[in-house]
């Protein structure tokens, strides 16, 4: 008998390796990649007027409310005060706009007589957004004036250039820059490459050389902004060691991104660390300048719309590419896409998630099937990227169709539900977190305890033949001491 | 192309009975050639079919490169035009042609492109369709010429034409469609309208033989052909779409149909339009205007009226198949009979269409016509009759169709009863003197003994010589029955209608030369779109298997996986939910079930009338009876002896809740019994709604897949439903607790073997009228595909008890 209690069952806490998901790319915006950076580098940050200018921009409306209220307040303001000046029904927004102004460093609790805590805003931020806003301070860095450019360019001509420098990274990312030289004739710096390798978008391959990444891939899913912003933020990650400064960079990034679109401006004054800055910006095509040497440059739309997230400009459309760039795929009801485009990037992009069949001059037909859409869904893109992807492309006369004015998705709602469903189908998985018993001694002490947990409904699984059994974690306890007392009395 | 879902299961499940099926279809083929009269001189498959439509041109860019994701590349094969965007369509070398079907010539391109090649799929923007020998050789039969075709598709193609294509095109058509048989005046004759070709079918001894000569030394008679085409149908149309229809006095249909098109739609409005395109209207009017005033000149000889079986395998042997024309107009062997078209028969448009194809030159061309169901295929047969004015036969493939066909005709036409005569187990009206006679195809290919009144109405079937057979449902019949029915049948024209030209075996190009060419196939999203046909909302309703159903589908064997797949509760309740929902709106409601056993039990359980094979036909017209006029029978559940044929214009939901594998005909006729258009439905709203109930995570979900094939390339969409909201809370749908549902699978674990079999309808492989005990599982090919509807009453009642006389041969 007292075998039988040393041999009782060992209750183990059962642990579920959770299925690992495959690394995604993480697209942060101006507000996440600040969160991230620590309060030293956030003080520094904020000695720049431009930086509390776009940081403030991009704050949730109501923190911008409070940010302006106390701006020239100069004392501490109570806790309870700033709550009161919203409407309880916006508790929760407002609770969110007090965190984030919190996380960003942008104001901190002190302690007022009386044992209230208070918010006052952190002073750096404070002087600098005065500054930025009222003016003072140094003059911005591109602000000197400049005789009139005898060839002035146009916004027509700085979308199309920076369009094409931009696509010229993508294109070597799906690896059709190296094999196209002609095409694209200058090709990307090996610092750009270092970039792309950085961030992991692409990986140095001993075999292929370099290759581009399932990030790489779900990279090039996003829309134009994002993928600037997001390769932004990579480069400057890498920049202290190209021996720039972050917050430098970054001011001089949200003077662009405050500038006027058409208008030129003048580099005279700059640092050369700033020029060489210069230099990269013009080869991504944020910037454009006739010569390296010229104190002239224009800032293009990617510029622009770096930081900005609700761009007043729309997304980059550059007219030369009419269709193309607006929308050239077509998807139809059985799941034929048919992709006007002849652009190696275009067919690759499409290639991750479709099933391509026919290549003609100036189309390419797909289909989308369940092998290739999986495909995709397992190298980590998102079934909302797909379709949003072939949303934002699809052709205009998919457009004008019946049920694309009905549900204001161009695509067709089968084929969208389809590929939700394709997704969806790869998590079936419910995980229910339990308690494992096994080892019993005996098949009547498994059956006793199986029945009890049964009776009490607590049972996740049960298997006789190996006299294990599973129970709820919240039924444990109960079990356990259903079989304590069992055993007791048995023994 | 291909589904949407290529996956392993497919494929897995294909070849797990692949083997079983041949070996059942060819065990069926045994039996219809035991009985059949056909010499057992090694007649093959291919038999009566000529070498050149054997030629596949989608093997054409086998070599060809393909791109780094395994795309075909043709970018090096061809030319893109600098105005590519006002031009409609792209040619791959394969024979796939891409239509955008927003061009500003799509109508022209479309009716150019429906001539001479298949549509593979018709969505909403781009359409796919595909050069097949047949396709081609049904252009040149309805009079295109090879230049003509090459020349057009150079010109609306946005890229350069491949050169494989061009030569395929040539093959295909240059020797095809140039001789033609003829009945003029009660005397056969070979016509064409090139004498070198007539010399060198002459210089063939065979042909030689047949040859007759009514005086020594006769050369070639000369003839014209008067380009004087059937322009009207029944009633006028509105005088805009006559005055078209009219200018279309031409041998070459598509002069006309581009008369048409160039009647409505102005070129020169439309400045889009490449020059050399409108151009070509424009030769081909002209040409038109020509020939209109110097008929076609053309050549003949006649031949031995008995040696016209000979001749035509020849022929089709030396690569020049004889077209069968009928000048029906000259024929005064035959008398006319008196019918005509009511006055409030109008035609549709593409109805009108189809028999403008079929009576283009003012002869009658044998072919198929392929319209969806619920378009009104029977006023297109009815038509066709009216026109040709001789006796007519029709065949279709049950009694209940039989029916149907003649109040078709005492609806469209003048026709009454004494003129039409029925021909069945059941009904056997008197046939002398009659115009018009229906039967069905099992009652003609019949070979065992017949009662004697039978006996004497086959015998005079067989004496007369008739001038139009009307064959319903065309592509339900094996070839095999068919070339007996043609062996025991005289007609000098045929006409194939179908709603589905297809068949999971692929034999349907056999139609091509045993009928004659696809004259004409509609679009079914235009027709929907037009109102024509009901707009269906398809919808794939996802039904969880229960935890113990999937575990006993898990561990049984397969006859009874799918019995449990059929009777899953979730299921049971879903189909509930779905007829109480749409009996709420007022809808009737049509339940399919392939399996006997659900389909009993659904039907009691929820006290519903149903019928399945051995319901009577006095049961089953009285239950359809109620169906249409009884306001408190809403539902009916049926076997697939309703799948095609029955005729219920007032069902507009239909429910399927187990089906016969992945058959895409029979989807297709499913969807066919709801697509009547409604009265006083709005064409932009759905009005009609078609359900299929799938067990999630079982066999069913590729089978449906598989079936929902052909509507897909249709343009129809499935929208999938995973949960029917309000489903959980109405209390009272059934099965609702588990211990109902364990009692359920009870049931479904102790029944029969047979039960788990699909029924089996008489004709079918494994059909056993006693009911025997083992049987193997259904579904040989040729079921799947044809043959399955073909019932003979009569037989079968006699026989009953006994084994089936097909199978006494089998066995013996």
């Amino acid at each position: 008998m007292s075998d039988a209690k040393a041999g009782r069952s060992g209750p183990t806490t059962s642990t579920y390796a959770l299925i690992p998901k495959p690394a995604n790319l993480q697209c942060m915006d101006l507000q996440e990649y600040l969160r991230t950076r620590t309060a030293e580098t956030l003080e520094k940050l904020y000695n720049y007027p431009t930086i509390c200018l776009a940081v403030y921009r991009e704050l949730p409306e109501i923190a911008r409310q409070f940010v302006i209220r106390i701006l020239f307040v100069e004392q501490p303001v109570p806790q309870a005060v700033v709550a009161s000046w919203g409407s309880q029904h916006y508790a929760k927004e407002q609770a969110a706009s007090t965190a984030c102004l919190t996380e960003l460093n942008v104001w901190r609790v002190t302690a007022i007589p009386g044992g209230l805590s208070a918010w006052e805003l952190c002073p750096t931020f404070k002087k600098n957004l005065k500054i930025a806003l009222l003016g003072g301070g140094k003059p911005w860095s591109m602000s000197h004036t400049l005789e009139k450019d005898s060839k002035p360019r146009d916004i027509a001509f700085l979308d199309t250039y920076a369009m094409a420098r931009w696509r010229c990274v993508l294109h070597y990312m799906v690896g059709t820059g190296s094999s196209n030289k002609a095409q694209d004739s200058e090709g990307i710096s090996p610092d750009a490459v270092r970039i792309l390798l950085h961030a992991n978008l692409m990986k140095r391959d001993e075999r292929d050389g370099i290759t581009i990444t399932r990030q790489g891939f779900q990279f090039l899913l996003l829309d134009t902004q994002s993928q600037v912003w997001h390769f932004m933020l990579q480069y400057l990650d890498t920049c202290e060691e190209r021996g720039l400064s972050l917050p430098d960079c970054l001011s001089m990034l949200f003077q662009l991104s405050f500038s006027t679109l058409g208008r030129d401006y003048s580099s005279e004054g700059m640092s050369p660390k700033m020029l060489t800055f210069l230099q990269h910006l013009r080869e991504f095509g944020l910037v454009f300048q006739r010569k390296r040497k010229e104190g002239r440059f224009y800032p293009t739309r990617l510029a622009l719309n770096v930081t900005n997230k609700h761009a007043a400009v729309p997304a980059v459309i550059a007219e030369d590419d009419k269709a193309q760039e607006s929308g050239y795929i077509v998807v139809e009801t059985n799941y034929r896409v048919y992709a006007y485009t002849d652009s190696p990037l275009q067919v690759a992009v499409l290639g991750l998630f479709t099933e391509l069949l026919y290549r003609f001059p100036n189309l390419v037909v797909g289909v989308l099937t369940r092998d290739s859409v999986r495909q995709a869904l397992r190298g980590g893109i998102t079934a909302d990227q797909i379709v949003s992807y072939l949303e934002q492309y699809s052709h205009p006369n998919m457009k004008l169709t019946e049920s694309a004015i009905k549900s204001k998705s161009p695509l067709p709602p089968t084929v969208v539900d389809q590929i939700k469903l394709w997704e969806l189908e790869r998590n079936r998985f419910t995980y229910t977190e339990g308690v494992v018993y096994n080892q019993f001694l005996s098949q009547a002490d498994f059956v006793t305890l199986r029945d009890y947990a049964q009776s009490i409904n607590v049972l996740v699984h049960m298997n006789e033949r190996t006299r294990t059994m599973v129970v709820t974690k919240n039924g444990h306890d109960d079990v356990k001491r259903f079989w304590k007392r069992y055993s007791k009395s048995g023994g | 192309m291909g589904p949407p879902k290529k996956s392993k299961k497919d494929r897995f499940t294909g070849d797990k009975f692949g083997k079983k099926r041949r070996a059942e279809d060819e065990a069926f083929t045994q039996l219809v050639e035991d009985g059949d009269s056909m010499p057992s001189d090694g007649v093959t498959e291919l038999d009566g079919v000529p070498v050149a439509a054997s030629k596949n041109v989608e093997t054409n860019d086998d070599g060809i490169m393909t791109d780094e994701y395994g795309a075909k590349d043709y970018r090096a094969q061809m030319e893109l035009k600098p105005d590519h965007t006002n031009r409609p369509l792209w040619v791959a070398p394969n024979g796939h042609v891409f239509l955008e079907s927003f061009s500003p010539v799509y109508k022209h391109a479309h009716d150019f492109l429906i001539a001479i090649s298949e549509p593979v799929c018709r969505p909403e923007h781009i359409h796919e369709y595909k050069l097949t020998a047949y396709s081609l050789y049904a252009a040149v039969s309805v009079g295109l010429q090879t230049h003509d075709i090459i020349e057009y598709l150079k010109r609306l193609s946005k890229t350069s034409i491949p050169e494989g294509i061009i030569e395929f095109i040539k093959l295909c058509t240059l020797s095809y469609g140039k001789v033609k048989l003829v009945l003029k005046h009660n005397r056969y004759f070979i016509e064409s309208p090139h004498p070198d070709i007539l010399q060198k079918l002459l210089k063939d001894p065979v042909i030689q033989q047949c040859r007759l000569k009514r005086e020594e030394g006769e050369g070639f008679i000369q003839g014209t052909l008067e380009g004087k085409a059937i322009t009207q149908f029944g009633t006028k149309l509105p005088p805009g779409e006559t005055a078209a229809t009219t200018s279309a006095t031409d041998n070459d249909p598509n002069a006309a149909t581009a008369a048409g098109t160039a009647a409505t739609t102005n070129p020169d409005g439309t400045p889009a339009v490449p020059e050399d395109i409108t151009n070509f209207y424009d030769k081909i009017d002209n040409e038109e205007e020509d020939e209109d005033e110097a008929n076609l000149k053309t050549v003949s000889f006649e031949v031995n009226q008995e040696k016209i079986e000979v001749i035509q395998k020849r022929c089709i042997e030396i690569e020049h198949p004889l077209l069968a024309e009928y000048d029906f107009r000259n024929d005064t062997h035959n008398p006319d009979i008196n019918i005509d078209l009511k006055p409030a028969a109008v035609l549709r448009p593409y109805q009108e269409k189809s028999l403008r194809k079929m009576f283009g030159n003012g002869r009658a061309r044998s072919g198929v016509i392929v319209l969806p169901c619920g378009a009104g295929k029977s006023l297109v047969g009815v038509t066709a009759c009216c026109t040709v004015r001789k006796r007519a036969l029709v065949l279709c493939n049950s009694g209940v169709s039989v029916e149907q066909w003649k109040q078709q005709f005492k609806m469209w036409s003048t026709a009454d009863d004494s003129m039409i005569c029925r021909f069945t187990s059941e009904a056997k009206d008197k046939p002398m003197g009659c115009g018009i006679l229906v039967t069905t195809y099992s009652m003609i290919t019949h070979t065992q003994k017949r009662s004697w009144e039978a006996e004497q109405t086959m015998r005079w079937l067989q004496e007369q010589e008739w001038g139009i057979m009307v064959l319903d449902e065309v592509h339900t019949i094996p070839a095999k029955m068919f070339r007996r029915v043609l062996t025991i049948v005289q007609s000098h024209c045929k006409l194939g209608l179908t709603a589905t030209l297809l068949r999971e075996d692929d034999k349907i190009a056999d139609l091509n030369f045993l009928i004659g060419p696809k004259l004409y196939e509609a679009n079914w999203l235009e027709l929907q779109k037009k109102g024509y046909i009901a707009r269906v909302q398809c919808a794939e309703v996802w039904c969880p298997m229960s935890p113990e159903f999937y575990r006993e589908y898990l561990t049984t064997k397969t006859s009874k996986k799918m019995l449990l797949y059929v009777m899953n509760p979730s299921k049971f309740r879903s189909c509930q939910f779905l007829i109480k929902y749409h009996e709420k709106r007022g809808d009737k409601t049509i339940v399919f079930s392939d399996n006997v056993f659900a389909l009993k039990h659904y039907a009691i359980k929820m006290n519903k009338p149903f019928i399945y094979g051995p319901t009577s036909q006095n049961e089953r017209i009285q239950i359809l009876q109620n169906f249409k006029f009884n306001q408190k029978v809403n539902t009916i559940f049926v076997s697939k002896v309703a799948d095609t044929s029955f005729d219920l214009p007032e069902a507009n939901v239909l429910i399927q809740i187990s089906s016969h594998g992945g058959s895409r005909r029979q989807e297709a006729q499913r969807l066919g019994r709801i697509l009547r258009a409604k009265k006083g439905a709005i064409a932009e709203e759905y009005n009609a709604f078609f359900y299929t109930l799938v067990s999630q995570d079982t066999m069913e979900m590729s089978y449906s897949r598989k079936r929902q094939r052909f509507l897909v390339n249709q343009g129809y969409s499935y929208k999938v439903i995973t949960h029917l909201s309000g489903m959980d809370t109405d209390p009272d749908l059934m099965y609702k607790t588990r211990e109902e549902q364990s009692q359920l699978l009870q049931q479904v674990l102790s029944a029969s073997d047979l039960d788990c079999e699909d029924e089996k309808v008489p004709g079918e492989p494994g059909y056993r009228p006693s009911g025997g005990a083992a049987s193997k599982r259904a579904g040989g090919l040729s079921s799947m595909s044809g043959g399955d509807d073909a019932i003979y009453y009569e037989q079968r009642r006699r026989n009953a008890g006994s084994v089936h006389p097909l199978f006494k041969k089998f066995r013996g």
